[in-house]
């Protein structure tokens, strides 16, 4: 206790620098605007920003992200509730009853909610994240190469059961993912693998360009494959968003309850921001003297859902700083911030660099804190961004993209792999692929090759030596169990139910 | 006449078992090894044979439901998206490592920029140029003079650079 008591005041003396201040001030605004404006999420400004990120340190690249992260949770909110339109995805349901609310005229309480039931939610995150991180990374250090194995492919399969969408297509990105990972010189044996002769192949392919053209680019052409519409924005004035007694009663524990809720399901792999909000609004309405309200403009389905996306924030950084393995695709451009800086992420990374661990932590509290002042007053201001052409943001967006691909090598070769990624990425988002398996699988790839590798060495070959170990056995039951568990609901279903009496009701059911 | 999204639907997953095959058998040149001691070819046989089962059972899940039922499913959607930009967009991302060497980033980034506003805008030519000028020196500037950033320069960007003080 007294440890971690310690390593937060020195994480507060690094973060309050100026240097880190301006760049946790950088990273809220940037990704308030990046939450406000429809289809450019925290993903893809983080992508757009990787590269940038190698003229700070990592403390800095860390703060950076940080704070685009939950700027984004924040700025969601704001077009939720005031134009109906989910900034990003863990703000689609804040819509149903926060846009329900400033059509009663309650626009700016519903705002001031969200922020404090946000700010409350980081907090708890925030703690969260402090104790179970230092706690996993201790497990950790135990680990051997099959359970870091283990852990990659039980990642990778939650994530695709969790994701949604086709099983089948999911799979597929994640073994395209780690394809890829393969090229390059084989860093066991150095012998090239799929380099063709290419010089600049034989490095392997980057995962920087292949994010930002799958992330940025197919962001770009998929937002300008619409029609253009530009919002009318209704005005909030500061004196409307004093939520009353009755408000602030109903609301606040509504957060408390999104703010545990969210950060354990934000140590699940996957989308946990959008799952914890659905999670939330679900418990709230059950837990409601009065679920009638829910749809109509119930402030607790903006409260509770608010808090949980905020929460899973913190929750999302726990394997990555313990394990040193990403479980979202946000997460997986953290990890690739921290490599493009040097350092291995893992159970040691808290151990070799606590000065960063503790600076990030204490960086989150100050980001929080300057979202909540940021945002409440300057709500107009972030609104109005969406009234910028479409046809000026995106162009700068892809300039953007390429500049930043091409600061950190200078390469043809990444260029090139960024436009083609660009229109892979938007033409497979067209028929239904995911993008997230496929940069989880170039993250994890090769962290599962060489575990596997090393674990079949040490056990001499054999492959019940890698699967039969506690903790591996464990996480493979449990990988399995998500697919078990589906199956066996789809099988007995209908057994419970009996036999349909009529086969035309039953297909008519889901319809109606 | 097909659905647009069936055609995409069963080229996606034409070319997703062309790359399977070919990774697959170029996966194949490389050494294997034993459990014991798994080679360089190790997990690209079990990644290449995953795949292409992956893949061929993804086209023929394709191709059956296309002998199904999905005919006639072309949607006012599809008609309403604005393929010119996106096809614009893509090539210019193309066009700019081509011509980056040879031009220098002033001039790549002008012509660039003029044809992705051109894309979005067809109409509004004077507004493009005025514009992609206006952004490729402000571009310039920022990454070049305030983030440090290493881009190829020319006459121009040594003009520019100079300017900036």
């Amino acid at each position: 206790m007294w440890e971690i008591g310690l390593g937060l005041l020195g994480g507060f003396a690094t973060a309050l620098k100026p240097l880190y201040l301006y760049y946790a001030l950088i990273g809220a605004i940037l990704g308030t605007i990046t939450g406000v404006l429809p289809g450019l999420g925290p993903l893809g400004a983080m992508a757009i920003l990787l590269s940038f990120t190698l003229t700070m340190d990592a403390t800095g690249a860390m703060i950076l992200f940080a704070g685009i992260y939950y700027g984004a949770m924040y700025g969601g909110s704001t077009t939720s509730i005031l134009l109906n339109i989910p900034g990003e995805a863990a703000s689609v349901v804040t819509c149903i009853d926060g846009y329900q609310m400033a059509q009663k005229g309650r626009a700016g309480a519903a705002l001031a909610v969200s922020a404090v039931g946000s700010f409350m939610a980081g907090t708890i995150g925030i703690l969260g994240l402090m104790f179970a991180a230092l706690f996993l990374a201790d497990v950790a250090l135990r680990f051997g190469p099959a359970e870091f194995f283990a852990i990659g492919v039980c990642g990778l399969i939650l994530l695709v059961r969790l994701t949604g969408g086709s099983l089948l297509q999911s799979f597929i990105m994640i073994l395209v993912g780690m394809a890829l990972t393969t090229v390059g010189v084989d860093f066991l044996s150095g012998i090239e693998r799929f380099t063709f002769g290419s010089v600049e192949l034989s490095q392997g392919i980057d995962f920087l360009p292949v994010a930002m053209g799958i992330f940025g680019i197919a962001e770009v052409l998929t937002t300008v494959e619409q029609k253009e519409l530009l919002q009318k924005v209704k005005k909030v004035r500061l004196r409307e968003l004093l939520p009353n007694r009755q408000e602030w009663k109903r609301s606040m524990p509504a957060a408390f309850r999104g703010s545990i809720l969210g950060f354990f399901i934000g140590l699940i792999p996957g989308p946990s921001p959008v799952i914890a909000t659905f999670v939330s609004y679900v418990a709230e309405k059950r837990l409601s003297k009065t679920p009638e309200e829910f749809g109509n403009g119930a402030i607790e389905g903006v409260a509770g859902p608010e808090a949980a996306n905020n929460s899973a924030v913190g929750g999302a950084y726990v394997p990555l700083f313990a394990l040193g393995i990403p479980f979202t695709p946000a997460m997986a451009m953290v990890l690739g911030a921290l490599m493009l800086h040097g350092l291995t992420p893992g159970p040691n990374l808290i151990k070799d660099k606590p000065d960063l661990f503790w600076a990030v932590i204490a960086s989150m509290y100050i980001g929080n804190f300057m979202l909540i002042i940021l945002n409440l007053p300057l709500i107009n201001l972030f609104v109005r961004i969406l009234q910028v052409p479409k046809h000026i943001l995106m162009p700068m967006i892809v300039l953007i993209c390429i500049i930043g691909v091409y600061s950190v090598n200078a390469s043809q070769l990444d260029l090139f792999m960024l436009a083609v990624f660009g229109f892979v990425g938007y033409f497979l988002r067209r028929v239904g692929f995911q993008a997230a398996p496929l940069i989880l699988a170039m993250v994890i790839g090769p962290m599962i090759e060489t575990s596997l590798r090393q674990a079949l060495n040490i056990s001499g070959g054999s492959l019940a030596g890698v699967i039969f170990r506690p903790i591996c056995l464990s996480l493979f039951i449990l990988a399995s169990l998500t697919f078990v568990i589906p199956l066996a609901l789809k099988i007995f279903k209908p057994a419970r139910r009996g036999k349909p009496e009529d086969p035309k009701k039953e297909r008519r059911s889901p319809d109606e | 006449m097909e659905g647009r999204s069936r055609v995409n639907e069963k080229i996606t997953a034409a070319i997703l078992l062309v790359f399977s095959l070919l990774y697959f058998f170029k996966g194949l040149s490389l050494q294997v090894g034993v459990p014991k001691n798994p080679g360089p070819g190790f997990i690209p046989f079990i990644i290449g044979i995953l795949l292409v089962s992956c893949t061929g059972f993804y086209i023929v899940r394709v191709f059956r439901k296309g002998d199904l039922g999905g005919k006639g499913e072309k949607t006012s959607e599809d008609e309403k998206k604005n393929y010119v930009a996106i096809l614009g967009i893509t090539a210019c991302a193309v066009l700019f490592p081509l011509i980056l060497e040879t031009l220098k980033f002033l001039i790549t980034t002008f012509v660039v920029s003029f044809f992705m506003f051109l894309a979005l805008k067809p109409k509004k030519r004077a507004f493009a140029l005025f514009l992609a000028a206006g952004m490729s020196v402000a571009s310039f500037l920022i990454f070049s003079r305030l983030l440090g950033v290493a881009l190829p320069m020319g006459f121009l960007e040594t003009f520019f650079f100079r300017l900036g003080g």
